[in-house]
């Protein structure tokens, strides 16, 4: 006897999605769930975005990880709340888990949450977080082929950030290629080019990310 | 390994299934995947199996129907593709928009009563 379903799978994980997504618009706050490989530069482009809204709102941090404290650590000496998420075996974080580390923080004053997803370019661009935007790094080290093996991450993603653009004329990778590629897989990516190092671009996309929020919230 | 979390839940819906439908036993579990999923059939059917020891949906087969890509190309209009692609399958034009491929859904049970 057949029975017909028809069901998304990881459904479960959408509702945690959506309730996180209220429990954030109550409070007014934006939240940019940030997706890469290790090594991309999401801890490196959180500290930028540390030291440009320090002081103007609160800003809380959430650090997904395997099973380390380091970049915790590293954005706690900022002096800003932050909180770790240790996924253990698995390659993403849990909405569920989320939702249940949100409501235990003390969100009164936060305005800008940044949500350090686990570093894989797989997993994670499956599960929505209930964020405002999300924002994918790719690295100029790690190779141009990057949105033809892991489409999904870019189809899904609002922001493309390459990272360590100075590196450029050290290595083989066409930017041009890239954009083509995101693009294709998601016409409405907004494409921006950093290099920690230099601070080449770096003003224009956290100008980028403020506008987002403040067109949120105002 | 993101499979894993994909067969589990594959489980936990075919078994309430069958509870509502008295099912004795879940033979086969036919799933719509996109394939910009990036899921490996064998590992899913692998980790499926290890997990459904035990229960009703034990030995159950999964049929995959895979999801292609819609391309839509500038020069020659749409068509489909089994991976995402920069280039149109047709003409080799660039100026690609591509679409869907991302399913992940149950389609249906086959149950014994
Ligand atoms: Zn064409």
């Amino acid at each position: 006897m057949r029975i017909e379903v028809e069901r998304a799978i990881l459904q479960s994980a959408d509702e945690a999605a959506a309730a996180i997504r209220e429990l954030l618009s109550g409070r007014k706050i934006f939240a940019l769930n940030l997706l890469s490989s290790p090594g991309s530069g999401k801890t490196t482009l959180i500290e930028a975005l540390l030291a440009r809204f320090d002081g103007k709102g609160g800003v809380a941090v959430v650090e997904g990880d395997i099973e380390t404290e380091i970049d915790a650590e590293r954005i706690r000496k900022h002096g800003v709340q932050v909180r770790q998420i240790n996924t253990h075996s698995a390659c993403h974080i849990q909405p569920t888990r989320l939702l249940s580390v949100l409501r235990e923080m003390d969100l009164s004053e936060t305005r800008l949450l940044l949500v350090e997803n686990v570093g894989n370019l797989v997993c994670p661009a499956e599960v929505s977080l209930g964020e405002d935007a999300r924002v994918v790094l790719l690295s100029v080290t790690e190779g141009d082929e990057k949105p033809l093996k892991y489409p999904l991450v870019f189809k899904t993603s609002d922001l493309l950030v390459i990272t360590k653009t100075d590196l450029l004329p050290y290595v083989t990778f066409d930017v041009e290629r890239v954009r083509r590629a995101a693009r294709a897989a998601n016409p409405a990516v907004q494409i921006f080019e950093v290099s920690a190092t230099t601070g080449a671009g770096m003003s224009l996309l956290l100008d980028r990310i403020e506008a987002l929020r403040a067109a949120k919230n105002g | 390994m993101h499979e894993l979390g994909v067969a589990s839940e594959i489980l936990d819906i075919a078994l309430s299934e069958a509870g509502r439908h008295a099912a004795k036993k879940v033979t086969s579990i036919r799933l719509r995947v996109g394939v910009l999923r990036a899921i490996e059939p064998e590992n899913l059917s692998f980790l499926f199996g290890h997990l459904a020891r035990g229960t009703p949906a034990e030995g159950a087969l999964l049929e995959i129907v895979e999801e292609p890509v819609r391309v839509e190309c500038e020069g020659c209009g749409a068509s489909e593709a089994r991976s995402f692609t920069i280039e149109c399958p047709r003409c080799k034009g660039p100026g690609v928009t591509v679409t869907g491929g991302d399913s992940l859904s149950i389609l249906s049970l086959e149950i014994d009563a």
